[in-house]
């Protein structure tokens, strides 16, 4: 079968920065850097960066394309590879399909209602809520937790969530160059012009009631960015700022390995890197943190504010940004923007999340990529179901603590260790410049090698430290979802047993035939 | 906004144009950015 291969180099670099371009970047940043320090914040968010994102981003480009050398595109055959052949190491790369396909089945959900969001601003369907209460009504309504006046079933939910998913599945269905790449190269350009005309007019805001003219859009800039320098002294700001790059940059979830493993041994992978982090960046902190906190600062003030980045990422994109957009002039458009860029964002982000599962049927079992799509989405789309009808019940955080938190912290652990210390710094430094278009900086050599791995061990640990006891023994969980969430918790140890053994079943096939 | 938020939103942010603008234009010149290499 032949390889499949992206279409340019700026493709795969916008597929990539595609997916690490997500909804954290424009909710969870702002929150995160108002919460922790403001401008202090991004003392340690840089040291993050270049002692863990860059160095994760070049680590998984190169195991990536290095694997897809070996006819492997996701994690298990990489591993495999990259220790040379070590019997134990495949069934560790069994996360870098876990951990995607569940955060897949919770992330689509959510995608799915910024889809009908913006069809909702455009239509002025939500117009009527003038409070956070009637706003935060008309969600539960739309989610199906409570029948209300905005909607009386799930219907129009699980309609918008059935086109998102065909959308996606379509779009994997495709292929890379013609499928996730086409998207990536319109989707991402049109996300970025929506976020530039966003910023433009929120930075125009000045003082939007004359009354107040405490609550403008300096001081809601300020509120963001001037240092509280007595953070930098706690290790939960460190570890936020850590948490933060880690995962808005995608690494550690297995995508990364497999865009990079449709490349061809001649492409550079260090610049590409780069430019990936680079763009998503821009879009986080350029981006990101000129929208929703200088908004909601200009229009609710210090104490609402205060309260709004305490509530919560969801909170501010589909409470407090709709009820800050209608209040301006056109704000049926500047609602359909927000949404919008939001939905394209997801949408460079689940595809990217889809891949690693299809790349592993269709490379390990031979599959082609409509019966490898096929069988993806009939199991992601009965996954989805408990998501989407248990959503009251605290579904999403459980999905999200395991596969978008737990397993990338994890997975990167191991595979920066495989890389650096396996696999050997010095044919990992020759293999990261095949090709390459710039020179990685030679302080890298000892980061990749020490640093990177002990500041993942330092946040594992700390992790196991703080939070494995409450977590595994349910204790922030209410009394009536612990039925809810053991079923869901035997669900994902159901999926990670099916991977690891067809993982098995691989690897007995491959050696019966090679004997 | 005091000065001091000021000169951190400004180092930021022109740390991270800096970043991206380089590395943009790096990967624009180089030979195989925008062609096929099927």
């Amino acid at each position: 079968m032949t390889r499949e291969r992206w279409g340019s180099k700026l493709g795969v670099i916008l597929a990539v920065a595609g997916s690490a371009v997500g909804l954290g970047n424009f909710l969870v940043f702002p929150t995160q850097a108002a919460k922790n320090g403001g401008g202090a914040f991004m003392i340690p968010y840089f040291v993050a960066l270049f002692l863990l994102g860059l160095p994760l981003m070049w680590i998984e480009w190169t195991i990536g394309r290095f694997g897809g050398g070996f006819g492997h595109s996701t994690a298990p055959g990489m591993f495999h590879t990259l220790w040379n052949k070590n019997k134990f190491i495949k069934y560790f790369g069994v996360i870098g399909i876990f951990g995607p396909m569940v955060i897949f089945i919770y992330y689509i959900y959510v995608e799915s209602w910024l889809l009908g969001y913006s069809f909702f601003a455009l239509l002025g369907k939500y117009n009527a809520c003038k409070t956070e209460a009637s706003m935060t009504a008309f969600l539960q309504g739309y989610q199906g937790t409570v029948q209300n006046q905005f909607f009386t079933s799930i219907g129009p939910s699980y309609f918008f969530f059935l086109v998102t998913f065909l959308l996606n599945i379509l779009v994997v269905y495709f292929g890379i160059s013609k499928g996730i790449e086409k998207v990536c190269k319109y989707g991402l350009p049109v996300l970025f012009l929506f976020a530039v005309v966003l910023v433009v007019r929120v930075l125009s805001l000045g003082s939007p009631d004359p009354a107040k003219p405490e609550n403008n859009i300096l001081n809601g800039l300020g509120f963001l960015w001037n240092p509280d320098w007595s953070a930098l002294r706690s290790a939960k700001v460190w570890l936020a700022a850590a948490g933060q790059i880690f995962f808005t940059l995608s690494c550690g979830i297995g995508v990364i390995l497999t865009y990079a493993s449709y490349l061809t041994k001649k492409d550079d992978v260090a610049l590409s890197g780069l430019t990936a982090a680079a763009t998503n960046e821009v879009a986080e902190v350029l981006l990101g943190g000129s929208i929703v906190i200088p908004a909601a600062f200009a229009f609710f003030g210090l104490a609402g504010v205060t309260k709004i980045a305490q509530g919560g990422a969801f909170n501010l994109g589909f409470v407090t940004m709709p009820l800050i957009l209608q209040k301006l002039t056109f704000g049926n458009v500047f609602g359909f923007l927000w949404f919008m860029l939001l939905f394209l964002a997801g949408l460079t982000s689940s595809i990217s999340l889809a891949q690693p599962a299809i790349a592993f049927l269709e490379d390990e079992f031979n599959f082609s990529k409509r019966k490898a799509s096929l069988v993806f989405g009939t199991v992601t789309f009965v996954l989805t179901q408990p998501v989407i009808f248990l959503l009251a019940r605290g579904i999403v955080d459980e999905l999200h603590f395991w596969g978008g938190t737990f397993c990338l912290v994890l997975f990167a652990t191991v595979e920066t260790i495989l890389f650096g210390w396996v696999f050997g710094m010095e044919k990992a430094w020759t293999e990261m410049h095949v090709g390459s278009d710039i020179t990685i900086p030679r302080i890298y050599r000892f980061i990749i090698k020490y640093v990177t791995p002990a500041f993942l061990l330092f946040i594992l640990g700390f992790w196991f430290w703080q939070e494995w006891t409450p977590v595994i023994l349910l204790k922030k969980v209410p009394a009536e979802n612990v039925p809810y969430i053991v079923g869901i918790r035997l669900m994902l140890v159901g999926l990670f047993v099916v991977l690891t053994f067809l993982v098995w079943h691989r690897w007995q096939n491959k050696k019966v035939r090679s004997s | 906004m005091r000065l001091d938020g000021w000169l951190f939103m400004i180092i930021s942010w022109s740390a991270i144009l800096a970043l991206f603008f380089y590395s943009l234009i790096r990967t624009l010149r180089s030979k195989d950015s925008n062609k096929s290499e099927q």
